[in-house]
């Protein structure tokens, strides 16, 4: 176990692979690894064939349609039941969501829709993953 | 060139964010157009500009057997959650530099379905084909309706 004390802010690693630190009050710990984002991507939903600006864990992005792309990961989610936000940036673009048949623990998928609930394509199309890993 | 460190047994998610600091990311020309049902669009999978900077530094990435075991486990009836993870990614060997034609290669046995890869130049036409993005359409007009051109002449 190796403990940094930092301005009255306990961080400790654990043999078990765990980092905790002392959490708000300082009475109780939060478990730093659970709360990372585990992959996030931007991608360039208005490119042709929707590229990745940039992102972490993540091996490569499929764009699938209009407003409906998938990216996969470099390493795996542990089960399929993570937590997965989207969001988009673009004139006509209202609201992202998860795609329901996307969910797997080797991809994410994500929908991009306007206000009238079509899909649409976002100049930036962004997503973020939390959840646990394999 | 930086030097990858022994990476055998480290966490495969703490060697991709020893890449991220430590690596250029690296934009691939090349994209694979595919098609995996007659009654969708062609997809198209880009490489990652991230993912293929490790794929050319070498060291990092598990070989993509790991992934296909990874694919039967989930496929059992009984899967709640993945058990061989270190076994698969992050114990096992990391396999060494590729070549940016080897690392489409590899991405294309990982992220496109078997289906397609394994028969890609079986029926009438080809199901899947490697081009530079500057051979895409220019705009994402008529999306939905990208289709392989089925006079397409391909190369083995």
């Amino acid at each position: 176990m190796s403990v940094l004390e930092l301005n009255g802010r306990i961080f400790d690693a654990s043999t078990t692979g765990t980092l905790t630190l002392t959490g708000e009050g300082g009475a109780a710990t939060t478990d730093v690894t659970q709360g990372l984002a585990k992959a996030w991507v931007n991608l360039e939903g208005t490119g042709s064939g929707v590229p990745a600006r940039d992102s972490f864990n993540v091996a490569s992005t499929t764009d699938t349609g209009t407003g409906n792309y998938s990216q996969t990961f470099t390493n795996n989610m542990s089960n399929d039941d993570y937590a997965h936000n989207v969001s988009g940036r673009g004139s006509t673009v209202c609201f992202g969501s998860p795609n329901d048949g996307g969910y797997a623990t080797s991809t994410m998928a994500l929908y991009l829709f306007n206000v009238s609930g079509s899909l649409v394509d976002a100049t930036y199309a962004i997503a973020t993953l939390h959840g646990d890993l394999a | 060139m930086i030097e990858t460190p022994e990476f055998q047994g480290t966490h495969l998610w703490n060697r991709l964010s020893w890449a991220k600091e430590n690596l250029e990311m690296y934009r691939s020309e090349y994209c694979v157009v595919y098609e995996d049902s007659m009654d969708e669009c062609a997809k198209v999978l880009h490489p990652d500009p991230n993912w293929m900077a490790c794929a050319l530094q070498g060291g990092i990435l598990p070989p993509v057997t790991s992934y296909w075991e990874l694919k039967k486990d989930e496929a059992k009836p009984d899967f709640v959650k993945h058990t061989r993870g270190p076994e698969l990614l992050h114990n096992m060997k990391p396999i060494g530099p590729m070549t940016e034609e080897e690392a489409i290669e590899y991405l294309i046995m990982k992220d496109v379905p078997e289906s397609v890869w394994r028969d890609w130049d079986k029926g009438n036409q080809p199901k899947m084909v490697i081009c530079k993005k500057e051979q895409l359409p220019p705009t994402r007009e008529w999306r939905n309706a990208w289709k392989i051109d089925p006079e397409l002449k391909v190369a083995a």
